[in-house]
């Protein structure tokens, strides 16, 4: 260690910043850097005396005005969605595309829908876990848009139907391979409305 | 007694303006690198005058030495060490010989002081090459303050020898599932004193921080749909930010704390917005109706770095602040999400994907390299430490999602464990 004391600490800077040893050099876009103002190096002055101030109190949140606590669902909605006239329509991995298959699906519902034109359904998208959270979020809300475009095409009136997106956050299944990520690819179908 | 604490108020102030000042804006290390000799800080017993409280100012010395101890680039002396160090209240070349002796570089020089539930800590940092001061602080508090005067001055100190405070007042927002729910909670940096921020029993997702520590914006699903939310941690404040039609997610702020990006879009499409952080009319920025998610604000304020599928697979990109000159900044990625801008501005963190795993890796877009960090099981949602020298991610090398943090060797360290642990957020401190 001693060898590195010479007159001035100027002695002790060393190297590169960089935080993991960066070994390979590929080629990347060409973006670049950002110039970031100098740092300000300046010290506020030292002497003189500070008040150390408490950290301040963290407290949890409050209930906003207007927060929708969910209730219980009428049993009669419950037993109409348990029924099954609905059925959910499923995805293949990281996609939104509808498969023939769903497409056949949806027709069914849509028939069932335009047959019952009080009922309102809730579409949810969803999604397995194998991405980020937010990506996933996005995707759920293009799988259950997609699956109510294609009711819509065929007949059912866009205010019949309501999307929202889960993403990851409310599987089905929760184990994790792919006998329970494609049961949690899907857009369910939630009667809402009589 | 008033009176004898100002006179000594006074005459710590005529040390402390006695004191050489030159090199106390000095930056002794500029920058670290990992695997390098630490500065090593000689830490003797300071002097206690009558007044102080004991219990308080071996708290503040406890603390203090695991700050330090706990940084890359300052170490202290071992007490094993130190403890042969004969002092010679006489002849200070001599002590600092002693010093050098055991390894110690510089000297932290202290005296406790107090009056009635007040510390007051004056200490000298000496140069042991040169024998100048390259600091000297005053610091006080009531004595229950003892740890945050201790992790202000070891900031401070850190400060000294990277130009940028250490990380020992900071914070990380995360998402955890602990009580059967997504909540947002926030802890310090080292995952002790977890603090539960919501119990809204919904969803909670992507927290984001204000620059000056006030705010943190996150998704939830409190009304039924997503929406964004403004919540200022120290008050319990609760406002909607935006509630635009589709996800509204991953928000983050600009530099200035003024606008905040985030994701959202009607019809199954999913655009970057930008919303003023005061609140008003949201604007668009892309327009592609894929998805396009995840913005993260440039350290300048000038460019906006987002994921998108707009060629097929999601790939980073990067836009003017104003949604212009979009540009994809990964090539070699299956997969490339989460995007994370380096205070520096010149290194991004983003999640890869190699062999079906997630794992971090970093762009540098000054020396056109990208390295991937591989780690066990599955790694992501990587957050620069507000200097940037430490990493945060989520990993499930031990079972469940949980938060890591990286040393500026790079080494990880699991500082949560109870239900899953995700999205962690990082700010220098909270106001």
């Amino acid at each position: 260690m001693s060898r590195l004391w010479t007159n001035k600490p100027l002695a002790l800077m060393f190297c590169a910043l960089v935080v993991l040893g960066l070994s390979c050099a590929h080629k990347q876009a060409v973006v670049a850097p950002e110039p970031v103002p100098a740092a300000r190096t300046q010290a506020e002055p030292p002497s003189g005396t500070t008040e150390v101030q408490p950290e301040p109190t963290i407290s949890p949140a409050e209930h906003p005005e207007g927060a929708v606590t969910a209730g219980e669902l009428p049993s009669s909605l419950e037993e109409l969605n348990r029924a099954g006239y609905l059925k959910d329509a499923s995805f293949d991995t990281d996609k939104s595309e509808l498969r023939p298959d769903t497409r056949d699906i949806l027709a069914a519902d849509a028939a069932w829908l335009k047959g019952h034109t009080t009922v309102k359904v809730l579409i949810e998208g969803h999604c397995d876990e194998r991405n980020t959270e937010d990506y996933n979020l996005a995707l759920g809300w293009r799988r259950a848009n997609n699956a109510k475009a294609y009711l819509v095409m065929l007949g059912v009136p866009a205010d019949q139907v309501v999307t929202i997106s889960y993403g990851e956050e409310r599987p089905f299944a929760t184990c994790h391979n792919e006998s329970c990520w494609s049961q949690n690819r899907r857009a369910h179908f939630v009667i809402t409305a009589r | 007694m008033k009176t004898s604490v100002r006179f000594f108020i006074v005459v710590c102030l005529a040390i402390a303006a006695a004191a050489p000042s030159r090199g106390q804006e000095e930056v002794y290390l500029k920058v670290t690198s990992p695997g390098l000799t630490r500065v090593m800080i000689g830490l003797p017993v300071f002097t206690s005058r009558p007044g102080t409280d004991p219990a308080a100012a071996n708290n503040l010395i406890t603390t203090l030495r695991k700050d330090l101890d706990e940084t890359a680039v300052v170490g202290v002396v071992p007490e094993e060490y130190a403890r042969l160090v004969e002092v010679d209240p006489n002849n200070f070349p001599v002590t600092r010989q002693r010093w050098r002796a055991v390894g110690a570089q510089f000297l932290l020089d202290g005296t406790f002081a107090g009056a009635g539930n007040q510390l007051v800590l004056e200490v000298r940092l000496w140069d042991l090459t040169s024998g100048e001061v390259a600091y000297s602080r005053r610091l006080q508090g009531t004595v229950t303050l003892a740890p945050t005067i201790a992790h202000t001055l070891a900031n401070e100190l850190v400060k000294l020898f990277t130009g940028k405070p250490g990380p020992f007042l900071s914070r990380i927002a995360f998402v955890s599932d602990r009580t059967g729910n997504k909540e947002l909670w926030v802890m310090r940096w080292d995952g002790s004193e977890a603090q539960q921020l919501t119990t809204h029993k919904s969803i909670a997702l992507s927290p984001a921080w204000s620059p000056d520590g006030q705010w943190l914006a996150f998704t939830s699903f409190l009304r039924g749909q997503p929406q964004l939310f403004l919540l200022r941690p120290t008050q319990g404040t609760l406002k909607s930010i935006s509630t635009l039609p589709g996800v509204n997610s991953s928000p983050s702020f600009s530099p200035d704390g003024k606008l905040i990006a985030l994701a959202a879009g009607e019809a199954g499409g999913t655009d970057i917005f930008v919303v003023p952080a005061a609140g008003g009319e949201p604007e668009r920025l892309t327009h592609e109706r894929t998805i396009s998610t995840n913005p993260a604000w440039s350290p300048s304020g000038r460019q906006i770095l987002f994921t998108s599928t707009l060629g097929g697979s999601p790939q980073l990109y990067v836009m003017d602040a104003e949604g212009a000159n979009v540009r994809r900044v990964t090539f070699e990625d299956k997969f490339a999400d989460e995007g994370a801008w380096a205070p520096d501005g010149v290194r991004i963190a983003y999640t890869t994907l190699v062999d079906d795993q997630f794992q971090i890796a970093i762009l540098d877009l000054r020396a056109n390299t990208r390295t991937v960090i591989p780690g066990p099981g599955s790694n992501e949602s990587p957050c620069w430490s507000p200097d940037g020298t430490m990493l945060a991610l989520v990993s499930t090398r031990t079972g469940a999602k949980q938060i890591f943090i990286t040393d500026p060797a790079g080494r990880p360290k699991q500082i949560t464990f109870e239900g899953n642990n995700v999205q962690p957020a990082w700010v220098a401190q909270v106001q």
